[in-house]
């Protein structure tokens, strides 16, 4: 998104908030909403409107999990790595992410298709090891799942030895 | 103005009521290794967890910056336990502090070598493993250089630069271990926006923070 | 006391919710649908939908109704049906294909179709009901009483089950006698402190200046741990009903509901929630036509496991980075914005409509002397019946894993129940007839926390427990204090060498040192209870970080670098290619003979040809140390 428009963007989202410091997370989140990361120049538009050091803003910013300095990719892998997922095989499950989208967690795919993230834990225990692909919670992961669910977004896996 | 009497280390001394234990013992030239204590701070940091001392009746040290004085108060800085932890912090502190005193421009007046003598610990961590952050010096003020890799994030630098309000522009970012002393976008301080009062350098108890 | 008796506004509010439910559900058959996370997880949403068309297809009169989470998660997704003339009956393991069928056969026909009962919800004489499970016996459900048996964004729904009768009957009383029916209790805290709520209640109710603050502590981040999200998603008019009556006791102007963002469901129920009991004045000024007045403003926090610790949580309220602060003073006495404020857990607030709504006796006859009323549980890992329990305090561990859990699914050995989060601890085989109670679970060093239980089995491993936790734990600490942001990092760095068979036993002790250095030297909660995973499995199982530093072996199979994957030859059928098949990297191939070999260079140990091998073969095990592996 060209710069104009993220300021656009913001300033709208400003103008439902009063400038006070307790809003800036609620203001954060509406902007990162909008726009699917928190771009410079609307960290700096925010700490002007709630007069407050542009430093400030970017210490909460990278301070929470949620937010991101980076826009996303379009689709969002983020695998669960509560204990119970852990014991089931929730590091199997992102190892095996990783080697199907060739990257790190809070990483985005060179085409921009897909984010990998982790998340510590979304409580669906009983369901472990679960990923949360585009906010749905999926239940027992395992890497053949995982190339199911690639495969869903039409991603085939690697193909497979001609024999 | 109301004082209160108690006891640090044996010798009687008067405190102002609602003081801290830190400051009444600083007052008193008893020393405390301390970082992160700021006097014009309303609350205590309590963040760098070396001014342990062990108050009578107490079971556990406590951290002087954040203990009020209290009339009849029996204080010990020497106490086995309190100076374990605090020697246990330090030792964290150096563990993660790039030595090299001899370059250092701090050399003789850091605070970090005051407190080495005082726990009798060395500057060297002897159990604990080097864990550096490695990250790079910014060298762009024409005033001062930033070294991160000798920073431990007292935040008297902060407190200094906050005075400018929103013009200022050093703060903590990020978190747990990756927590350092910062500036927006970790931008280089010389870009545009440091107003080159350099009160940050002065306050700083170690080589991170020095003069060109 | 109000001067103002809030008797007839609620009555009027408790007709007109009957009557609205009357015109709903009376005389008719109704489908409810679990459908919080861990049923959408397993599927709910296709079968609601499936429920949908197909009672559209028949054109029925049969409302098809999401609910919360009824506890039994094994058997997600679950489906009630309400029909005239039988008891409820429970089905388990639904699909849509399950779903045309009930609708087909049980609706409109007269077959329940005994083959997908779970139980019937009431004794009866045709099907099995949830009266004839062992776990009945022991459970005792107040806090999870209306879970996924109510509308849970439909505030008639809890209004006619007896939603803010305790309310109403709490607001024609005198604060003081609330707070004084609390401390009678015996409530405590079921954030993980366990302090008693009363006396939390009392010191901001004395404490100077206003406006005072009230705040429902739903920043759940225990990893393990999902009663807060259960409960918000399946009642969340208990909870406000709970926060009503505190911030009535406590003084308090404002409330808050600081939930985390992880949780979106129960985020979009309690956003229903509120604006409901909005339009029927039970927040909002002058409370069922009475002086009181809380207005309820719902805050998503951002991520940050730390603000579940209480100075954080209200730093991030006020717009700052999740940072704990000194205590004292307390937050009753100087907390959000420097005002008196109360900070409560989910859980806690639940129980409080429940005791004023009995009476303290009645909650004191529950429990034990010093921890009275219940425990909730997540139960999850290696455990049959994983879920949501509800125990009296005082029941032993052995009764909830074995009786209520139905014990370790196939066959396996218990090693271990983990119980806290990264604050707890991993407990062993002997201290399964601890009562769980505050105190006992303090003494055995793990802590009741906000009530995940995590059963571990012989395949797992406790060093890579600890390391898998203290790895948590440097993740999320905030980093403001020395001993958190640097022990934790350093105690990590000791534990992954553990688990890399890089360990020296001189770092046992150090880690040992370090661990209780960390404790006692952290400034917040977080840091100080750090090490408990680390204390607690060392203390326990010692012998495994023996293997792990001197043999180079994990007696659990399970660290990845200490195990190699072999195709035992005798075993392996010449004409069965299923692990080739299954292998995700394609390390196994067929050598001249047809035997399947792995290639230990390609693998990267997931495990997916294990269940791949036909169990008639059984030809694929796991060895340890790699160098097990027969050279060829």
């Amino acid at each position: 998104m060209p710069g104009p428009d993220i300021l656009a963007a913001t300033e709208q989202i400003l103008s439902a908030f009063t400038p006070e410091r307790p809003n800036l997370i609620p203001i954060l989140q509406a902007v990162q909403g909008k726009l699917g990361y928190l771009p410079r120049s609307a960290m700096q538009a925010i700490a002007g409107y709630l007069r407050i050091a542009p430093v400030d803003v970017y210490g909460v910013v990278t301070f929470y999990n949620q937010f991101r300095l980076n826009p996303p990719g379009k689709h969002s892998v983020k695998v669960c790595l509560g204990t119970a997922c852990h014991m089931k095989g929730g590091y199997i499950a992102l190892d095996a992410w990783q080697r199907r989208l060739g990257i790190s967690p809070r990483q985005t795919t060179p085409d921009r298709e897909f984010d990998l993230d982790t998340v510590a834990c979304v409580g669906c225990c009983t369901m472990a090891p679960v990923t949360v692909v585009d906010g749905k919670p999926e239940a027992r992961v395992d890497p053949t799942r995982v190339d199911g669910i690639l495969l869903s977004f039409g991603r085939e896996p690697p193909a497979k030895d001609q024999k | 103005m109301k004082t209160v009497t108690l006891t640090i280390d044996g010798k009687v001394i008067k405190a102002r009521a609602g003081e801290k234990l830190l400051w009444a013992a600083l007052e008193n030239g008893i020393y405390i290794p301390n970082l992160c204590a700021i006097r014009e701070r309303e609350e205590p940091d309590a963040s760098c967890r070396l001014c342990w001392v062990e108050v009578e009746g107490q079971s556990d040290p406590v951290p002087a910056c954040a203990i009020g004085v209290q009339e009849g108060m029996a204080v010990s800085t020497k106490g086995e336990k309190a100076l374990a932890l605090a020697r246990a912090a330090f030792e964290l502190l150096m563990a993660s502090h790039a030595l090299d005193c001899a370059h250092c421009q701090a050399n003789g007046r850091c605070e970090l070598q005051k407190i080495a003598k005082v726990l009798k610990c060395s500057l060297k961590p002897k159990r604990l493993r080097l864990l550096l952050r490695d990250l790079p010096v910014d060298d762009s003020s024409p005033l001062f250089s930033y070294d991160p890799n000798k920073c431990v994030l007292c935040g008297r630098c902060v407190w200094e630069c906050r005075k400018h309000r929103e013009k200022a522009i050093m703060g903590f970012a990020h978190r747990g271990f990756e927590r350092r002393l910062t500036t927006f976008a970790d931008e280089p301080i010389g870009a545009d926006r440091c107003l080159d009062c350099s009160e940050c350098v002065k306050v700083c108890p170690t080589g991170a923070l020095t003069l060109k | 006391m109000n001067p103002i008796n809030p008797a007839p506004a609620f009555r009027e509010l408790r007709d007109k919710a009957g009557a609205k439910l009357r015109r709903l559900k009376d005389g008719k058959t109704v489908i409810m649908v679990g459908a919080a996370t861990c049923g959408r997880a397993a599927g709910a949403l296709d079968v609601l939908r499936a429920f949908r068309d197909e009672v559209k297809k028949h054109n029925l009169d049969c409302p098809v109704i999401e609910v919360g989470c009824l506890g039994h998660c094994y058997a997600e997704p679950l489906v009630i049906i309400g029909k005239p003339g039988w008891p409820p009956v429970a089905y388990g393991y639904v699909n849509p294909v399950i779903a045309e069928r009930l609708v087909n056969e049980f609706i409109l026909g007269d077959n329940p179709c005994p083959e997908f009962v779970l139980a019937a919800l009431a004794p009866n004489d045709l099907l099995p009901s949830f009266q004839d499970f062992p776990r009945a016996r022991y459970e005792r459900k107040i806090i999870l009483q209306n879970c996924g048996l109510i509308d849970p964004s439909d505030i008639n729904d809890s209004i006619a089950n007896g939603g803010y009768s305790a309310l109403a009957k709490a607001l024609a009383l005198p604060p003081q006698k609330i707070i004084a029916e609390i401390q009678k209790s015996g409530l405590r805290g079921r954030g993980g402190a366990g302090f008693p709520a009363g006396q939390k209640w009392q010191a901001c109710r004395d404490a100077q200046g206003t406006p005072k603050y009230l705040i429902c502590n739903a920043d759940e981040g225990d990893p393990g741990a999902f009663v807060d999200r259960a409960l918000l998603e399946s009642d969340p008019h208990g909870i406000i009903e709970g926060m009503l009556i505190a911030g009535y006791a406590a003084g308090a102007d404002r409330g808050y509901i600081y939930v985390r963002a992880e949780y979106p469901l129960a985020v979009e129920r309690l956003q229903i929630a509120l604006r409901q009991a909005e339009d029927y004045h039970l927040i909002g000024s002058h409370i069922l036509g009475t002086d009181y007045s809380l207005e309820i403003t719902l805050f998503q926090g951002s991520g940050a496991f730390v603000c579940g610790e209480e100075t954080a949580l209200i730093a991030s309220l006020a717009g700052q980075p999740g940072l704990p602060r000194y205590r004292p003073p307390y937050p009753a006495v100087k907390g959000l914005f420097g005002q008196p404020t109360v900070v409560n857990n989910v859980k806690t607030l639940a129980y409080v409509p429940r005791i004023m709504a009995n009476g303290a006796d009645w909650f004191r006859g529950i429990g034990a002397a010093d921890s009275p009323g219940t425990a909730v549980f997540a139960l999850a890992g290696k455990i049959v019946n994983t879920g949501m329990v509800e125990v009296p305090m005082g029941t032993t561990l052995r009764r909830i894993i074995y009786d209520v859990g139905s014990g370790i699914p196939k066959g396996k050995k218990f090693k271990a129940v983990q119980i806290g989060g990264p604050s707890g601890g991993c407990l062993p085989e002997s201290a399964l007839d601890l009562p769980v109670d505050f105190d006992s679970l303090q003494n055995a060093g793990a802590i009741m926390g906000s009530g995940g239980m995590v059963v571990c089995d012989e395949d797992d491993c406790m060093v890579e427990m600890a390391r898998y936790f203290l790895e948590f734990t440097r993740r999320e600490s905030c980093g403001k204090c020395t001993f958190c942001r640097l022990g934790t990092r350093q105690m990590l760095e000791i534990l992954t060498d553990f688990t890399l068979g890089q360990g020296k036993l001189a770092d046992l002790a150090i880690l040992e040192k370090l661990a209780g250095e960390v404790g006692a030297g952290s400034l917040c909660a977080l840091g100080r209870t750090a090490p408990n995973p680390i204390l607690t499995t060392l203390r326990y199982f010692r012998n495994e970080y023996e293997e792990h530093i001197t043999l180079g072996r994990c007696p659990a199979l399970m660290c990845r670098h200490l195990i190699a994957y072999y195709i035992l030859p005798d075993k392996c059928e010449r004409s069965c290619d299923a692990c080739v098949g299954a292998c995700t990297v394609e390390a196994i191939s067929p050598d001249k003979k047809r035997i399947k070999v792995i290639d230990p260079e390609k693998c990267v140990k997931c495990g997916t040809c294990l269940p791949a091998c036909p169990p008639q073969y059984n030809a694929i095990v796991k060895l340890s140390p790699p160098s097990e592996v027969p050279c060829k």
